[in-house]
């Protein structure tokens, strides 16, 4: 577990980076730092790690003070990945993601059966990647590689500056969702910064928002886009409120009595959905498969399905509920999924 | 035919001997400017001190421009004067020694300033990198920063063998011996074989150390492990 106590951040001179932030992260979580460059989302982060220091307040890891640790001992024991230059240029993928194992000093042995693990993990194929140097990956390779070295030692804790920022939007969401079905085997204590609202409500557990060093809301991705604590929260979802609903909105939030029992579908299609997929997802499925309902499966236990009318009742009820007519353009379309 | 073994039968044993001198002046004030040079370099890259590090800079800037001849003879000078204040013969102020000291003088400014610059150039997110991962000031040094400096250092060593060799042929005229001697006997009683025979080894010396050195730089760093300019 992560704490913040009024930590603050002020650089001589008076700049204020952060503000008196409180917030926890508790074991197992992804809080997400979300806010424009400036909003001082980075320098939180870079504060678990004490790459900065906080001015005034405290953080905890575990109910210890991280000022009392030693730096580099507390280092070691956090993940840290971060966008595009992260690798280092003159080691190959292998040395890369054995630098920390390296200087923790495990076992020869140990290290190279770790790197393995990891890269199948992260779906590089050991063999034809260990000793590639960065400049010989992708994009969206050195990604992987990077998020594979955050892991190598197994930190409790790891820290995500945009490890998906450079890339391409498709690449992009891969990783995206990879990373999602990857933590939720891994459960680690991740803290993600990023600038993109929809990677934000994708990823997070928990969104907290900044401006100007200061905590505007943290909250779930749901409240976050439904209820917003302010103006300047309003003002940063924008126009994209009506699809940050759809994201946000899954198969279970929209209400039991929407789906209906049906009858099991013999054998089991390619094709389903579960309580957890979002309704973005959802009108995608039924766009691609052209079916009127679709089988809802738990794991391997059909739960009835989702009847395309009954869903487009769902969406004319949330556009009618979220009032501003000038939302309802579906010239926003085209956007979904870019960047803020 | 004749001509050139005749040539060779009276200057061979004089050629390898002067080659001999040349190379043994070369290497020791290219290793003695490297021990100098790259941990000051070091230092330099990791000062903090501004001020001092512009001094420093200064200081060895201050050397380059002096023509290599003028800095030799000005070794004599300075050794002769230490002399004088001690009131005895503490250094030789002709022969090996002054020469040494000039090559050195000279051969410092471009491996100082490549190492310095190699450090320097080394993306600072790389080393915020290496620092949240919980590598120590030395760790980051050892396995970032001079690696990724080492094209840097080691263009810097090789100009500056280069222009060493170079340099060498003049400090015949102190008596250190070298290439130089021929080059000289050759100039002053108008003798074209001998000029060629001091001036030819030393290009051909000054070759062969400059592909060496390429060689051994593209050994040490393969091109894809250099780091990459920002995209």
């Amino acid at each position: 577990m992560i704490v913040f106590e009024q930590a603050c951040k002020t650089y001589p001179g008076g700049a204020e980076a952060v503000r008196d932030l409180t917030l926890e992260i508790s074991e197992g979580q992804t809080l997400v730092l979300l806010g424009t460059s400036g909003s001082g989302k980075t320098t939180t982060m870079k504060m678990v790690n004490r790459l900065i220091e906080p001015t005034a307040g405290r953080i905890l890891i575990d109910g210890q003070d991280i000022m009392a640790q030693d730096p580099i001992d507390l280092r070691r024991r956090i993940g840290y990945a971060i966008q595009h230059i992260g690798l280092f240029p003159h080691m190959t993928v292998a040395e890369n993601i054995a630098v920390v194992p390296k200087l923790l000093q495990w076992p020869r042995k140990r290290i190279e059966d770790r790197i393995d693990q990891l890269l199948n993990m992260v779906g590089l194929e050991p063999t034809a990647f260990a000793n590639r140097y960065p400049s010989q990956l992708s994009g969206g390779q050195k990604q992987r590689v990077g998020v594979a070295r955050a892991l190598a030692a197994d930190p409790p804790i790891v820290l995500m500056d945009e490890p998906f920022g450079a890339l391409d939007p498709i690449t992009r969401e891969q990783l995206q969702n990879e990373f999602l079905e990857l933590e939720s085997v891994i459960r680690k204590t991740i803290i993600f910064v990023t600038h993109d609202v929809f990677e934000a409500v994708k990823m997070g557990d928990r969104v907290a928002l900044l401006d100007a060093g200061r905590l505007q809301q943290l909250a779930t991705p749901r409240e976050l886009v439904e209820n917003p604590a302010n103006e300047f929260v309003d003002q940063f979802l924008g126009q994209h409120r009506f699809q940050l609903s759809l994201l946000t909105q899954t198969v279970r939030s929209i209400g039991t009595e929407t789906v209906r029992p049906g009858s099991e579908p013999s054998p089991r299609p390619g094709v389903c959905l579960t309580f957890r997929t979002s309704l973005v997802e959802v009108l995608d499925l039924f766009k691609k498969t052209g079916q009127a309902t679709l089988p809802i499966y738990e794991r391997t236990t059909y739960v009835g399905e989702l009847v395309k009318k009954d869903l487009l009742q769902v969406i004319t009820k949330l556009l009618g509920e979220d009032g501003e007519p000038r939302e309802t353009h579906d010239d926003n379309q085209n956007e979904t999924g870019g960047a803020m | 035919m004749t001509i050139a073994t005749g040539f060779f039968t009276e200057y061979g044993a004089e050629i390898l001997q002067s080659t001999r001198e040349h190379m043994v002046l070369t290497l020791i004030a290219m290793l003695v400017a490297c021990v100098i040079a790259i941990p000051l370099g070091i230092m330099l890259a990791r000062c903090r001190l501004k001020l001092l590090v512009n001094i420093v800079m200064g200081m060895v800037n201050i050397i380059q421009p002096i023509p290599s001849l003028a800095l030799i003879a000005l070794t004599v000078v300075v050794f002769h004067t230490i002399n004088e204040l001690v009131g005895s013969r503490v250094i030789a102020t002709l022969g090996t020694a002054p020469a040494i000291v000039a090559l050195v003088a000279y051969a410092v400014l471009p491996i100082l300033r490549n190492t310095y610059t190699g450090i320097r150039q080394v993306d600072s997110a790389v080393v915020e990198v290496a620092t949240g991962m919980g590598m120590t000031r030395r760790q980051i040094l050892f396995s970032v920063q001079l690696p990724l400096a080492l094209p840097f250092i080691m263009a810097g060593v090789r100009i500056s063998t280069v222009w060493t060799i170079g340099v060498a042929t003049l400090v015949s005229l102190v008596g250190a011996g070298g290439l130089g001697d021929l080059i000289f006997r050759g100039l002053s009683n108008y003798r074209v074989n001998l000029i060629l025979a001091g001036a030819v080894p030393a290009a051909v010396l000054a070759l062969i150390f400059d592909w060496l050195l390429g060689r051994i730089e593209r050994w040490l760093v393969p091109s894809d492990a250099r780091q990459t300019q920002a995209p």
